[in-house]
């Protein structure tokens, strides 16, 4: 790969996925450039480039995919969780009409970590969490992944983060490598299905105080973001907040949000004033 | 456990947007305020009859955050007489709008194959220019016989290094020829004889290893 080909690439990769990969970071570029090669059986730069560009046969998932930590496991980007419980849910207390349960979507859930993580640390981190009702939902376009979740089997390598005492306070061992989720959290968490640029779809879901929308607007092209930006906005009770992940921002997507810079992280939040709750 | 079992609670209902009454939207799109705007935009989006109001709105509407909102619909909608309301705005005078007709018209490839030979005709040159870009959309064999045919009558310098741009990244072989030829049309030009040098280079190291 010459210059011009890692600054094409480099460019490439920020226009779909925000991150950025400077000459320094070029020899990471080169082995994960060369990985996806071998993958695809390309057998030059220009190829695959041209295959990537066109995004035949579905080659920008991976390709993403191989320069980002694409594993999910419990409280992962713990400081989100952490803003969560302790500045937005308590904006929200502030903006929101009285009544009603206080509605997470944690959108795509895959195989459940998120949700379910978002369920252990409000029961442990967040003191109100007694006074109201609290309502987390769970969505994937994967039907598998979502059978997944239900069934609340973990591995190790998914529970890494989690101390060992809220492993043995939420969990049960199956055998020396796999633990369930107690029946309990199980049952807390309303799993569906749901693509995010299908309208009727996410307006079936209702709208939430607060969605969990990270890595996989990276993935769409830019119509199909800028639709699963719209029906997320529509999905935001007016005032509430949207978590994307580290690498992603709203503001290269939408105009419709507005920035919000808080101790733990940056979040996206849908304006109250504009009159249309 | 505070958290509500699964299945316990009903769904917030969504905003009724199905069953608001079209006028009313209408009229909400032309006069309220911008969440008002915005809101009957989306709404509107999904009801019968959507494209005039919408179209219209778009010559009108200041507001980028409800503008955006139009522009989705509109691709949403991705119908000919969408693609044809577009169209007008890529020669619109405000940046904005002529990016936002682009990029909805670049979401809608199906329309574009009866559209592109025209606008790659157009004798404006800054049209010429966006149509190479919207030529990306397509898939790479049209975008290819599009963009060569256009190359070859091109006699503007940024409108050939636009199309060259998406002939670098999607050619095939059948352009070598066409870029050959047209090369030694802009010899003169410099920057040009580095962009076809590129794009052939290219175009050789893909289709030769990768038949």
């Amino acid at each position: 790969m010459n210059d011009e080909d890692f600054r094409r690439l480099c460019e490439f990769l920020y226009r779909r996925s925000g991150m950025v990969f400077t000459e320094a970071k070029r020899y990471f570029v080169e082995r994960r450039l060369a990985e996806r090669m071998r993958a695809t059986g390309a057998t030059s730069f220009a190829s695959y480039f041209a295959r990537l560009r066109s995004d035949q046969p579905g080659e920008v998932e991976p390709f993403i995919n191989a320069f980002t930590v694409n594993e999910t496991y419990f409280f992962r980007e713990e400081h989100q969780l952490q803003c969560l419980s302790t500045d937005l849910l308590a904006a929200r207390l502030r903006e929101r009409p009285a009544g009603g349960p206080l509605r997470i979507w944690s959108v795509p859930c895959s195989t459940g970590e998120e949700p379910y993580s978002i369920a252990i640390w409000l029961l442990e981190h967040w003191p109100q969490v007694d006074a109201y009702e609290i309502e987390i939902v769970g969505s994937d376009i994967d039907t598998r992944a979502l059978e997944a979740a239900r069934a609340g089997l973990f591995g190790r390598r998914a529970l890494m983060r989690l101390p060992e005492a809220l492993i043995g306070k939420y969990f049960e061992p199956v055998d020396d490598e796999h633990w369930r989720l107690i029946a309990d959290l199980r049952q807390s968490i309303h799993f569906s299905t749901v693509n995010l640029v299908d309208l009727a779809q996410t307006r079936a879901h209702g709208r939430f105080d607060v969605i969990f929308c990270r890595n996989v607007l990276i993935y769409f092209d830019e119509a199909s973001r800028r639709m699963a930006a719209e029906n997320l906005y529509e999905n935001l009770l007016p005032g509430g907040f949207i978590c994307l992940g580290h690498s992603e921002s709203m503001s290269r997507i939408s105009p419709l949000f507005e920035v919000r810079r808080f101790a733990d992280a940056i979040i996206y939040q849908r304006p109250g004033e504009r009159g249309d709750g | 456990m505070p958290l509500i079992r699964a299945g316990a609670g009903e769904a917030a209902a969504p905003a009724a947007d199905h069953a608001a009454d079209r006028a009313a939207l209408v009229a909400a799109l032309e006069g309220g305020s911008a969440g008002e705007r915005l809101h009957a935009a989306r709404a509107l989006a999904v009801l019968p009859g959507a494209l005039a109001p919408l179209s219209a709105a778009l010559q009108m509407e200041a507001e980028p955050a409800v503008r955006e909102v139009i522009f989705t619909a509109l691709a949403r909608l991705a119908c000919e007489e969408a693609a044809d309301a577009l169209l007008p705005l890529l020669r619109a005078e405000e940046a904005g709008l002529r990016n936002g007709a682009l990029a909805a018209l670049a979401a809608m490839p199906a329309r574009l194959p009866a559209r592109l030979p025209a606008l790659l005709a157009d004798p404006d040159p800054d049209i010429r220019l966006l149509a190479c870009e919207l030529a990306r959309a397509l898939p790479a064999p049209e975008a290819t016989t599009l963009l060569c045919a256009a190359v070859e009558r091109e006699s503007e310098p940024n409108v050939c290094a636009a199309a060259l741009d998406v002939l670098t990244d999607l050619g095939g072989p059948q352009a070598l020829p066409v870029l050959e030829r047209a090369a030694r049309r802009f010899d003169a030009t410099p920057f040009l004889r580095f962009a076809f040098e590129v794009a052939i280079g290219r175009i050789r190291a893909s289709t030769a290893i990768d038949p």
